[in-house]
């Protein structure tokens, strides 16, 4: 049983490793397609925002966790 | 039959990955193994492999029956939280805010866990080797075995997929067998940076494809994402590295 917790907190932590991270790129992920289904936006330039909205992410999860000293 | 431009990437992305998933549960599986011998290490990473592989034989067929666009975009989208998890640790362990994985203080851990185990309970030394051993494969492989479905199961690239873990892992068993200690030398972090970098962009990629994005170039746009997602890993570990943060913390 207690392997099988393990097993199971790993998993988890596997994607939700930084829940800060985890919750700002799946609010990308959804404003890409909330552009696509609900605004009719160009689906390149959706895909485009997914990108460079990951990259931004990406760099302040970075600088953050250096500030706070949190990994 | 495959491209070559487009097994290429799932092939070294699952290489890559898996090196560093099997360099962590060799350690494991050796402390296991320098403790109460070869037996009971090698019973459970043969029964965690078996596990492994009786799960992706049961589960892999289903995967056929999903939706291509669904699965594309769960699948992008667990890439995108894997990948970027690991970009962000190897950036700030780049940048030197946390600690570099040491392999040798991994194994003096396990080795460390184990010999309390057997303080505690004399007698089942040898099951707890095995569970020690069974523990770490099933963990690891785990991982490898997302990876190899995650960058291989959107363009009917498993079977290149599979060929990549499985080449990393011969190399890492071949290489530990002749070295017979950790694997401390694999510059870890390197790899883990590189790995992210290529997962991040897969994420990109299939999520996109998955929201019906047409990408230019199709699977060439998986160079200029690596290489936008390795720029901004670099540029956030430049970041984290500076002065001001070192007053911060």
């Amino acid at each position: 049983m207690t392997m099988l917790k393990e097993i199971g907190a790993e998993l988890v932590a596997m994607f939700l490793g930084d829940a800060r991270l985890s919750l700002t790129v799946l609010c990308v992920v959804a404003g890409a397609a909330a552009l696509i289904r609900f605004a009719d936006v160009d689906l390149l330039a959706a895909g485009g925002l997914l990108l460079v909205g990951c990259l931004v992410v990406l760099i302040e999860s970075v600088r953050r966790s250096a500030q706070v000293g949190d990994n | 039959m495959s491209s070559w431009s487009a097994a290429a990437p799932a092939i070294s992305a699952a290489f890559l990955a898996s090196s560093v998933e099997v360099v962590e549960a060799f350690t494991i599986v050796l402390a296991a193994a320098t403790l109460r011998g070869w037996r009971p290490a090698a019973l459970g990473t043969a029964a965690g492999l078996a596990l492994l592989a009786g799960g992706i034989v049961v589960l892999g067929p289903l995967l056929d029956r999903v939706p291509i666009d669904l699965l594309q975009l769960v699948i992008g989208i667990l890439l995108l939280l894997f990948g970027m998890t690991w970009l962000r640790k190897a950036s700030l362990r780049a940048a030197g805010v946390i600690p570099l994985h040491d392999e040798d203080a991994a194994f003096a851990r396990e080795v460390a866990q184990l010999e309390a185990a057997a303080r505690r309970r004399r007698t089942r030394l040898d099951w707890v080797a095995g569970m020690m051993a069974f523990k770490g494969v099933v963990l690891e492989g785990l991982e490898v075995a997302f990876i190899v479905i995650a960058v291989g199961a959107g363009r009917g690239l498993l079977v290149p997929a599979s060929l990549g873990a499985l080449a990393a892992c011969a190399l890492v068993l071949l290489v530990g067998a002749v070295v017979h200690r950790p694997l401390s030398r694999v510059p870890e972090n390197t790899l883990k940076f590189g790995v992210g970098v290529m997962l991040s962009a897969f994420g990109v990629f299939w999520t996109g494809e998955g929201l019906g994005v047409a990408w230019p170039g199709q699977d060439l746009a998986l160079l200029p994402f690596a290489g936008l997602f390795l720029g901004a890993g670099f540029l956030g570990s430049l970041i984290a590295r500076r002065p001001s943060m070192e007053i911060v913390q």
